[in-house]
């Protein structure tokens, strides 16, 4: 996991980008080919000629990319662990011996026809490395302006994660058995003491879905004291892979959803059903809940789903998918992020 | 006066057991000084009324948010016993309803709560009135899910769903469903509001429900030349007439 300072909170948008992030690199592909378009554009005198360039800017264009872009994908956990002006200097530097590189082995390739000089050598180098400075000013340009969202998703996040019917509820609920059963009582406390302490943790690090699951088995234990039989509780974890990192505080609002909107409101209870499990290289959570739709009563939920879907964005951009499946008797949240474990 | 002697008949309504176990935790510690009895106890609204109108209870401690029936429509339909009790809400977090309380000087009780306020509410609760059922009514925005019609000393619920009419007659409105027909004093224009999203008015004294339209017919009296539009409902015999004002809905629904 990247070392994060946690006291200053902007420091967190003046970092590398993921140069493993599927979003990442195909913004990175888009950018450099766009601005050889553009180039390219400046320069042609005719559509041919424009069509001409480009062609033979590609033939050096695309190389040095791609072989950027691995390089970059191989290195992404050292990158990460420089800070921002030392990762900025090794980056930069990087796409000029590349571009330096190609352009000496390969150049005779490319400009035969005009034949090769030094200077062409050092336009090349310049030239990419112009190119590095404006795409590492997208990313960190983007990091910032969105930067306000990550800090009003976690305020959000807050608020709307536990909710506060639960948390008056549970207390209600621990005063009501701690004159008959005070060891049960007990129990109860710790697992709020340890449910509050995740909620108000700084949550930007990921955690073991292991630790994600015990969590949220807390959580229920303490809504089947209040619900008592009416809850009951369908796990499947037998394929999940409990050294999946996954952002904190996922699995628990999602369940809080569950039973706040659909075991509640029914007289008689219900099962919820949770799924994780790994196939490939994607992580699955999947929670269905019975649900009985009574007027309009749903925007609270959407709320809280609306927050974890924003979470999802913002940690693995378009590599997680959220979508929901809902019927006229139960409703079913179905994530899929990158399967990460931990590595150091 | 003598009925102050008697002791409290206090009864809590509560679909969470830990809940209700607090109640009774705290009520016995209220008897100490307050005399009170707790008369009953329920997890449902449904399960309350039916105890309520066995047992007369001068105190109803009703939960807000529960399945089957929340505890405002519940508080509703014991306002028209006999003797309605004196009703206080409790509810862990819900500010829209607290704020309502506070503005009609409803009690309530907020949990976790608190011994203290317990006692206050139980002892103001001996010199309080009921609160009018109108009040009760603006507390939410939701209508109700049942009318209550009270059948020798029970009380029967019937779900408006089931209801497809309901008619102004004299001092009462009849509530006509496919098998049954109740009476109930309430007032037709109250009514319409109230559930303006399933009736529809077809004439001065008359809503029926929309979804439950089959179809119009013109209908000629025999005495009078002039021939008007009724409605038929799915599974009921009779025509009900629409009045010349309401005829526009012959258009709109058909």
């Amino acid at each position: 996991m990247p070392k994060e300072r946690s006291i200053n909170q902007n420091n967190i948008s003046d970092a590398l980008p993921n140069f493993r992030n599927l979003g990442v690199v195909l913004r990175i592909v888009l950018i450099v080919n766009g601005l050889a378009i553009f180039v390219a554009m400046t320069q042609a005198a005719s559509i041919q000629d424009l069509g001409q360039r480009l062609l033979f800017g590609s033939a050096y264009l695309q190389p040095v990319l791609i072989s950027c872009l691995l390089i970059l994908y191989i290195l992404k956990d050292i990158l990460r662990r420089l800070d921002y002006r030392q990762g900025w200097g090794a980056v930069l530097l990087l796409v000029a011996a590349v571009s330096g590189t190609i352009a000496l082995l390969g150049g005779d390739l490319f400009e035969s026809s005009i034949g090769y000089s030094a200077f062409q050598l050092w336009q090349h180098i310049v030239v990419s490395v112009t190119v590095a400075v404006i795409t590492l000013g997208y990313f960190r340009f983007r990091a910032h302006a969105l930067s306000p969202a990550v800090a009003s998703a976690r305020l959000q996040a807050l608020q709307a994660r536990i909710r506060p019917h639960f948390l008056f509820n549970t207390i209600n609920a621990v005063l009501g058995i701690v004159r008959s059963d005070p060891k049960r009582a007990e129990g109860a406390l710790e697992d709020m003491a340890d449910l509050f302490r995740m909620a108000m943790a700084d949550n930007r690090e990921l955690v073991t879905l292991k630790r994600e699951v015990e969590l949220s088995r807390q959580y229920l234990a303490l809504e089947q004291l209040r619900l008592g039989d009416r809850l009951a509780i369908n796990w499947q974890t037998e394929e999940m892979p409990s050294d999946a990192l996954i952002p904190p505080l996922m699995l628990q609002p999602l369940l809080e959803n569950a039973v706040y909107h659909g075991i509640e409101p029914m007289h008689e209870g219900g099962e919820i059903t949770i799924k994780l499990y790994r196939s490939g290289k994607d992580m699955h959570l999947d929670v269905y809940n019975p649900y009985q739709t009574q007027g309009n009563k749903h925007s609270g939920n959407e709320m809280a789903l609306m927050n974890i879907r924003e979470r999802l964005l913002l940690q693995f951009d378009v590599e997680a998918s959220y979508s929901v499946d809902s019927g006229k008797d139960y409703y079913r949240v179905h994530i899929i992020i990158p399967y990460i474990r931990e590595e150091y | 006066m003598s009925v102050v002697e008697l002791p409290l008949a206090v009864f809590v309504v509560d679909d969470e057991p830990p809940a209700r176990n607090r109640l009774k935790d705290l009520l016995a510690d209220c008897a100490e000084q307050l005399p009170l009895t707790l008369v009953g106890e329920a997890g449902n609204g449904v399960e309350a009324l039916d105890k309520l109108s066995e047992v007369h209870a001068d105190v109803v401690l009703i939960d807000i948010r529960m399945p089957q029936m929340d505890g405002i429509e519940l508080a509703q339909h014991l306002n028209k016993l006999h003797k309605p009790p004196i009703i206080v809400f409790t509810t862990a977090y819900d500010s829209y309803a607290v704020n309502a309380f506070e503005q009609r000087a409803i009690d309530y009780l907020l949990k976790p709560i608190r011994l203290g306020r317990l006692f206050e509410a139980l002892t103001r609760a001996r010199t309080a009135v009921p609160v009018r059922s109108e009040v009760l009514q603006e507390l939410t925005p939701e209508p109700r899910k049942n009318l209550s019609i009270h059948e020798r000393g029970k009380i029967v619920l019937v779900p408006i769903e089931q209801v497809l009419f309901l008619r102004a007659e004299l001092k009462y409105i009849t509530v006509r469903t496919v098998e049954n027909e109740y009476l109930i004093e309430e007032s037709l224009i109250a009514l319409e509001k109230e559930f303006a999203a399933r009736f529809i008015r077809i004439h001065r004294n008359c809503l029926v429900a929309k979804e439950e339209i089959e179809g119009f017919e013109k209908v000629a009296e025999t005495d009078n030349s002039e021939a008007h539009w009724a409605v038929r409902l799915k599974g009921l015999p009779e025509l009900l007439p629409i009045s010349r004002r309401q005829q526009f809905i012959v258009k709109e629904f058909s």
